[in-house]
This record gives C-alpha cells, structure tokens and sequence, in this order.
C-alpha cells in the first residue's frame, strides 16, 4: 500500500491507520458474521457518507466466503490426518526365524501439522486381522456420523 | 544333584538351547531332526526324547524367535470421537465436525498413544482405501504367491 502511486501523497502514517483500521472492521465483522445491515449501521455511526458505506459492503460481500474460510483455518488442533498410504507384503524369511509365511500391512498415515506445516507421517505394520479391526471402528464412526447429521 | 561339573552342565543347556532354537528357527521336519542328532550317537531313547522336546516345544519358540525380527511400531487399538466445533478465537457461529482418534500403537514393549483428527471426507477416503488394501489378499495374484511360496 505504501507503494501505490494513487497514494502517495498521503502522510504515510495516516495511511497505515487507515489500513490498520479498514483491517479491524473487516476482521471483527468477519469473526462476528456480521450481516450487511449491522455493518452498514456501524460504518454510519462513524459518520461515513452513503456512498462509501455501499462501496464497502459492496466489497466485503465479494470477499466475506473467503474472508470465513480463513479465519476458520486458524486455530490449533491435533494433527490432522489428510492420507493413507499402505503397502502389503508376504513376509518369508528373517535372520532369526526362517519360513515365516505371513501376510503383513505397511501403513502410514499422512498428516499435516497446522502450525509448522511439517508433516510427520505416523506409520505402523498390523496383520489382516488387526487391520479389519481398524477398519471397522473407522466404519462404525462414519456410521455415526451419518446418524448424527440426520439427527 | 546330577553330580556332574557345572561346566558340563552349563555347556548341557547351552547345547540344547542351540538344537532347540536352530532346529525351530528353520522348521526342519522330523526326519530331518532325527538325522541330525543321529550322528550325535546318543541312544535311542534319548533321540526319542529330544524329538518329542522339539515338537513340544517348537512353536513357542518360534513365537519367541519372530520377536527378535527388525519391526516397525504395531498397530494394537483405535479409540475414535466425534466433535463438532461450534465457535474459535478467530470465528463465531461455526458448524466444523471432525473425527478424533486415538491410535494405539506397540513399539518395543513401550506402548504409545497418538491423538489424530480428521474430518469426514477424509475419512471415508481412508475407509475405502483401507478396504482395497484388504481386499487385496484375496486377489488371484497374491493366492498364486502364497501357494507357490510354500
């Protein structure tokens, strides 16, 4: 902004009150989910002409699916799964046990961390057995989901 | 009580402990083990004996043995909640389910429990990706490998 030639010959330090200030408004209204009309009235009160004020919410109509999409993301929560990989292998032979003759999974679940972005991945091996039973109470939590939302 | 030295005991054991853990280890059959210990040249009954000690005893020792393998941490139980959050620092009025998990793991004797989350997309996606993966054993190229790997 301090760039803009449109603006550049507006002290600078009223400039930055204004962005900080246009920044607030359109932060609080997005936290409160403000509608059109309680903005409006709250731009009125701080003796805004009409025609600014339609301009604003004009704008802020545009953006406000964005601007909430945003401020939802932020936030801490625990690490969040976004993939799974898995592999499966026949185990035949090791060192100390020959002959083995076992199925086994590989599987490692992606997952992203919201606040540094790094991604340590959780892996782990499990037998057919103990991946069914993985499985199923993942199922049975979908089942739940789909029962509360037709609540 | 045996009134033999403690050397030849301990070197007893030990020649035991080696039969028992070799013998399981590469599941030898039972002719296979009594040709072994043949040219030992101990009496009949005593091969008799220590064939039945092998066969007694070779599955836990196997059990025992496959612990020793090089692992990756275990899959050993799944805890799962569902959450709805309803408002943040940073936004009112929200409606944001998500899945919980806890997922236990064994690494080592240590058991360690991870808390994850995820939302419902996610995992329905991970539902029917683990299902492809088990169905896979049931494909007729893996039933080709483990009859032929026998």
């Amino acid at each position: 902004i301090l760039d803009d030639p449109d603006l550049k010959d507006i002290d600078p330090t009223v400039l930055k009150h204004c962005h900080a200030a246009a920044a607030t408004c359109i932060l609080e209204a997005g936290k409160q989910k403000a509608d059109i009309s309680a903005i409006s009235a709250c731009l009125e009160d701080c003796k805004l002409d009409k025609e600014r004020i339609e301009q604003f919410c004009t704008e802020y109509q545009k953006n406000k699916d964005a601007l909430e999409i945003l401020l939802g993301s932020i936030g801490r929560s625990p690490l969040h799964i976004t993939d799974v990989s898995w592999r499966l292998e026949y185990q035949i032979k090791s060192n100390q046990l020959h002959k083995t003759y076992q199925p086994s999974y590989l599987v490692t679940l992606n997952v992203e961390n919201s606040d540094s972005g790094s991604h340590p991945d959780v892996s782990f091996s499990c037998t057919m057995e103990q991946l069914q039973d993985l499985v199923g109470k993942l199922k049975d939590a979908a089942k739940s989901l789909e029962r509360a939302t037709q609540m | 009580k045996l009134n033999v030295g403690v050397d030849t005991v301990q070197h007893g054991v030990e020649g035991l402990t080696y039969l028992l853990t070799e013998s399981s280890k590469l599941m030898i059959s039972e002719a296979d083990f009594q040709d072994s210990i043949h040219v030992l040249g101990f009496s009949d009954e005593l091969n008799k004996l220590l064939l039945q000690l092998y066969l007694d005893n070779r599955k836990e020792v196997r059990s025992i043995l496959g612990e020793l393998t090089p692992k990756l941490p275990s899959y050993h139980n799944l805890e799962w909640r569902l959450d709805v959050q309803l408002a943040s620092r940073s936004l009112r009025q929200q409606i944001k389910p998500a899945v919980t998990i806890k997922l236990h793991l064994n690494q080592h004797e240590d058991q360690t429990a991870q808390v994850l989350q995820t939302d419902p997309s996610t995992l329905l996606h991970l539902i029917q990706q683990l299902e492809q993966a088990l169905g896979e054993m049931k494909t007729n190229h893996c039933r080709r490998i483990v009859r032929n790997m026998k």
